[in-house]
Formats: structure tokens, sequence, C-alpha cells
């Protein structure tokens, strides 16, 4: 009894000792990566190619996800907006839920696991490897070399990526309604714009910037922490994808909160 | 490759933000044209909003830029843009109104006199038009809930002061007032009978008194000229001869009167005379009382008669037997 009593104790003291050390590594690695900014000349020339790695290559399988969220939308929105309802608000429904919700929250899930888990495993197989190790070695700051220009280019490249997803979201859930629900483009427009304001955007860029600086943020952060070799970068990429991905969800909560 | 993946990133990018903008800018209703600013004051808007659609004879013509409470408090003031070239009625008003029941309204420009019955608010401000806001779904389905309340109240109490009794009350209250009525119409179908003869009477006396009226014009007229003939002087005298004789006729009428007068009383006396006699009579007291009470009299009163006018028939045609004249 006294020694479950005593495991118990240390299991959750361990796990607090553990949270804390962890919540004061990623906030030693926001203030270093922030420091880091400075460092123009070291982050500048990865800008680029993050901006292409993490954004126009994410932008085919968030298209592809937001085509069949929005048919998706317009035949759910069909199938419950029935009786005295006009139908007009299909429109309304596929527009408001793609801009203010789907469009951002879904396309940072997606990446997150597409560009959370390949930064967490790059950075990983860098740190075992000792890569990092050789950049301070020959006087890189590894932050502005690694993490400054990846988290830049999601804040950056996150918003455009959500704006097409919301757009080509939008853009099937009309062609659905004019296709299989038997609605004439004016009915759509008309309950596309009936509610619309051109905050709803903003709120949706907002969004996808602090999202995408979480995604990038957790991936470094799980890469640059990885031990025990191939096995660890593994457990990095999957914890990067199940935080980042909480994270998300809890941001978007935030701001739900706050912005609306 | 460097040169190749720029141009990508690029290509995104622009894409990414020509639909944010592109989008946002459709979805607002497209770009403006120069449109027409008006402005439209109203106690409350209810549910508008900037972005509101304005109609007018149910076209869309703008739409609502943008909505605040006017400076002193008493009123808001919408702000309209709407097509340049539009004409306005000369009393121009704004309906705010719902536009469907979910919530979105619209501002409505039509003609003030056509909707009197809305109390549109006038702001002491040139160039403001009236404006007035229905009550929206809210409220109506509250003033809805409001008397549904009141009904239910009303028809509890109505349950229980409406008994059996109370019913048959009610209705041998109405069987009275049926009775009450037709009695009520018979007297007025007579008093309308009698009112025609009363208006017929009332006619024929107003052609009388026209009538009269004609021939006092008439004797009136002829007054006037006998006036006119100065023959008043020798009227006077005749009258005043009249007059005396007149008085005099009545000195001797008022003697003739005392002399009736004294008459009457002496016939008076008479006739109280010959009742105590007829009264005697019919009581059988005396010779009349007698004679007429008793037959045997009458018939020998008969007999005596006769004889008696046989005998003077004798006497007229034999005088010398009962009558002897001799001068010594």
């Amino acid at each position: 009894m006294t020694n479950w009593l005593l495991g118990a104790f240390a299991f959750v003291g361990n796990r607090t000792v553990s949270g804390l050390q962890g919540m004061g590594r990623a906030w030693g690695l926001f203030l270093g990566a922030t420091a880091s900014i400075r460092n123009v000349d070291v982050w500048l020339p990865h800008l680029l190619p993050q901006m292409a790695r993490v954004g126009v290559a994410s932008v085919p399988i968030a298209l592809f996800i937001a085509t069949f969220t929005g048919i998706v939308m317009s035949l759910q929105a069909s199938y419950t907006l029935t009786g005295a309802i006009p139908v007009y608000f299909v429109g309304t429904l596929v527009g408001k839920t793609m801009i203010l919700e789907l469009g951002p929250v879904l396309t940072a899930l997606t990446l997150a696991g597409r560009v959370g888990a390949n930064i967490s495993a790059e950075l990983g197989t860098m740190r075992v490897t000792e890569q990092v190790d050789a950049l301070e070695t020959l006087a890189y700051d590894p932050l502005a070399y690694l993490v400054v220009p990846r988290v830049f280019a999601a804040v950056f490249m996150f918003p455009i990526v959500v704006l097409l997803a919301i757009g080509i979201g939008i853009a099937s859930g009309w062609f659905t309604a004019l296709q299989l629900l038997d609605m004439s483009s004016p009915e759509f427009v008309k309950g596309l714009r009936l509610f619309f304001e051109p905050w709803d955007v903003w709120f949706a860029v907002i969004k996808s910037v602090s999202f995408g600086a979480v995604v990038t943020g957790v991936g470094c952060y799980f890469g640059l922490q990885t031990e025990r070799g191939a096995e660890g970068v593994g457990r990095s990429a999957t914890r990067t994808v199940v935080v980042a991905s909480m994270l998300i969800l809890c941001l978007d909560a935030f701001w739900a909160t706050v912005l609306l | 490759m460097e040169r190749r993946r720029e141009a990508l990133v690029g290509l995104v990018v622009m894409l990414g933000v020509a639909v944010g903008v592109v989008g946002t800018i459709w979805l607002q209703g497209g770009l403006r044209r120069d449109m027409r600013e008006l402005r439209a004051a109203s106690q409350n808007v209810g549910q508008l909003v900037a972005g509101a659609a304005v109609r007018f004879r149910g076209v869309s013509v703008g739409h609502v830029d943008a909505v605040n409470v006017a400076p002193d408090g008493e009123a808001v003031l919408v702000h309209l843009s709407v097509e340049p070239d539009l004409v306005l009625p000369a009393d121009a008003a704004v309906l705010l109104a719902p536009e469907s029941m979910f919530g979105d309204w619209q501002a409505e420009i039509l003609s003030r006199a056509d909707f009197e019955l809305f109390s549109f608010l006038d702001y002491p401000e040139e160039g403001v038009l009236p404006a007035a806001a229905l009550p929206d779904f809210s409220r109506l389905t509250a003033t809805a809930d409001q008397i549904a309340r009141r009904l239910t109240t009303i028809s509890e109490r109505f349950e229980v002061a409406f008994t059996e009794e109370t019913a048959l009350n009610l209705k041998n209250a109405i069987d009275n007032i049926g009775a009450v009525s037709d009695g009520l119409s018979e007297i007025i179908t007579q008093q309308a009978a009698r009112f025609e003869d009363l208006s017929e009477g009332v006619n024929a006396s107003a052609a009388e008194l026209g009538a009269a009226a004609r021939q006092a014009r008439l004797s009136f007229e002829r007054v006037d000229s006998i006036i006119a003939n100065t023959q008043v002087e020798g009227m006077l005298g005749d009258a005043g001869a009249t007059m005396s004789n007149l008085r005099e006729l009545t000195e001797s009428m008022n003697a003739s009167l005392g002399d009736l007068r004294s008459a009457a009383q002496r016939a008076d006396t008479t006739f109280a005379r010959l009742d105590e006699l007829l009264a005697a009579a019919e009581s059988g007291d005396g010779s009349l009382g007698r004679l007429l009470g008793d037959p045997t009299l009458a018939e020998g009163a008969t007999e005596a008669v006769q004889e008696l006018r046989a005998l003077l028939a004798d006497i007229q045609e034999n005088p010398r037997r009962y009558l002897s004249f001799s001068i010594f």
C-alpha cells in the first residue's frame, strides 16, 4: 500500500517536473527564436525554400480536402435545411462554415500532419545525427538557421493555403448545389452574401497565422528535443502531430471567444 | 531551379491573396460605382446592419453603409448608398423591415403617402429622410405570447364563472330579451302608425294654417286698403255706436239672466216638488198613486171618462134636457 502510494506520488511528481521542464524548454526555444530573428542573413536565404515546402507543396492536399468538405457541406446543408427554411441558406451555411471554421481548422490539422511531422522528423534526424551540434560547432545559430525560416514560412503561407482552400471549398459547394441540389446560382450567391462580413475573412487569416506558428513551432520543438535515434524521431513526429492538433483546436476556441 | 521555386511560391501567394481580396469584394456585392449618399432617421432600426440591401419598388438599388445613433441620442441615423441616377419620390421615406424570417433586414425607399399608418420620424435636419422600423419577428412573437397569456387568463376566468346554472340563467335572459324585443317591436310599429296619423294631421293643420295665413294676409290687405281710403273715422263712429248698443244689450242680457236665474230657482223648486209627487205616486200614496198602482181604479176612471164623454155628447145633442133658460 505504501509502495503503491509512493509510486503514485512519484508518477505525478515526475510528470509535473517533466511538464514544467518542457514548458521551460518551449519558452526558451520561443525566446531564442525570437532573439534569432535579428540574424536575417542566416534565415532569409532559407525562407523561400521553406515557403515552397510548407506552403506550395501543401496546396494540393489542402485543396483536395477543401473540395470534398465543400461538397459534403452542401449536401448536408440541403439535407438539414428543409421545410420552411429557404434553400438559399445552403449557400449561407457553406460560406460561413468554410470561412470561419472548416477552411482554417481542417487545413491546419492537415498541415499539422504533413508539415509538422515533416519538420519534426527532419530536425529530429538532424539532432540524433548530431548535425545540429555541428552547426553550433561551426558558430551557426541553429535556431536562426532551422527554426525561424520554417516558422516564418508557415506564418506567411498558412493563410495563403487557407484562403485557397476556402475558395475551392465554396466553389465545390456551389458546384454541388447546382448539379445535385437543383439550386440556381443566384440562389446560392444570395445565401452566400446574406450574412457575409469582411471580418470573417480576417478572422480566418488571423487563425491561420496562429495555426502556422503553432504547427511549425511544435514541430521544431519536438524535432530539436529528439533523443535515442530513429525511434526517437518517430516518437517526436507522433507527438508533434498530436500536440499540434490539440493546440490548433484550443486556439480555435480561443480565437472564437476573443474575436467573435 | 531557384527561379522556378520562386515563381511557384509567388504564384501561390498571388493566387491566395487574389482569392481572399476578390472573394471578399465579390461577396460584399462587388465594386461600388459612384453611389449617391442618403441619410434616414428612425426611432430604432431593428436588426438592420451595415451591408443590408436598399430596395426601391422591390429592386435592389444600393446598400446600407452605416448605422449609428444621432448626436442628440433621439434617433438612429442610417447612411445609405444608392444608385446615382435613382429618382426618388417627392415624399420619399425609408421603411426598415425584415427581408426574411431569419434576421436579415433591408431598407426600402417608398412614398410616405402610401404608408401613412407607419410613424415615420421627422428628423429636424435638412436632407434626412424620415424612416420607420417594423417590429421584428421576436417582438411580434413576444406580443403574440402576451396576447395568448391574456386569452388563457380570460378563458380560465370564463370557465370558473360559466357554470351550468349560469348557462341556464343566460338562456332564460336571452329568451326574455327576445320577448321584450318582440314587445318593443310591436310598440314601435304602433307608434309608427300613430306618428303617421299625427303627421297627416299636422300636414292638414299646416295646410289649414297656410290657408288661414293667406286669408289673414288678404284681410290685412283689405284693412290696408280701407285705411288708405280714409273711411276710418266713419267706421270708428259706427263702431262707437255699435259698442254703446252692445253695452245696452249686455245690460238687458244681465237683467234677463237675473230673471232666468230666479226662474231656474223656481224650476228647481217645482222639479223637487214634482220628484216628491212622483215618489209618492210610485209608492201608491194619494189618489194619483192609487190610480197608478191600482188597475181597478184606472179601469174605473176609464169607464167614468167614457160615461162623461157620453154625457157630454148627450148634452150637446139635447141641451134642453139639462139646461133651462128663463128671464124671469
